[in-house]
């Protein structure tokens, strides 16, 4: 299975990203998700969320979940890219693709995805209000 | 021996440090550190249930046994996404 992780500063650039989409014939789902910063965290109204991250750990973590996904599904590619730093309201903060040959599967991989994500993958946030 | 302990999200804030470098003994275990360290950084007390231990970038439970050069990794729960 082909992994691409990319845990950055920089805006997410979602266009850019499917325009880059790669997947083989026998391939027939490409599934996408994209995590948007909400106005409105623990009730109170935020601007941004600041992102941090132990990225080593990260990286290996995320790696521990793609290893998972590979023998459980048959996906062909997965890609991520997790912001860091402050992210404003309405930019996505987690970009995911997910490349397998049937819908069923590619669903539940991103969402095993970015629910062991949630438990996992240490990165943290905090709100920013105006 | 010497093991690092780094702090990450606001347990950065409740130990006043990002990282510590903490003497423990031979055979020591990280529920033997823990309770060293909440003696040394007391907000870090309340924390206990919910926090998170890591040994370099593999999580450990309580009872992995430490060793010379270890670096130890506490944070609370996880929010990617």
């Amino acid at each position: 299975m082909r992994r691409e992780l990319r845990i950055t500063a920089e805006l997410i650039d979602e266009q850019a990203l499917t325009a880059g989409r790669a997947m083989s014939h026998g391939m027939g789902a490409a599934v996408y998700f994209a995590g948007v910063v909400r106005a409105e965290e623990e009730g109170k109204r935020i601007t941004a969320i600041d992102y941090e991250a132990f990225r080593e750990m990260a990286e290996r973590q995320f790696e521990n979940i793609f290893r998972q996904i590979e023998k459980r599904w048959p996906v062909e590619s997965i890609r991520v890219v997790h912001r860091i730093g402050v992210v404003k309201v309405n930019e996505a903060s987690l970009w995911v693709e997910v490349i397998a040959p049937h819908r069923g599967e590619a669903f539940a991989a991103c969402e095993f995805l970015i629910d062991e994500m949630k438990k996992v993958v240490p990165i943290w946030k905090k709100a920013v209000t105006a | 021996m010497k093991v690092t302990v780094q702090f990450f999200s606001y347990f950065k804030d409740l130990a006043g440090m990002p990282e510590t470098v903490v003497e423990v003994g031979e055979w020591t275990r990280i529920g033997g550190l823990l309770e060293e360290l909440y003696r040394e950084f007391p907000k870090l007390e309340p924390m206990r249930k919910s926090m998170l231990v890591a040994v370099g970038l593999e999580y450990q439970d309580k009872n992995y046994v430490l060793q010379e050069g270890d670096v130890v990794s506490l944070f609370p729960p996880v929010q990617g996404g």
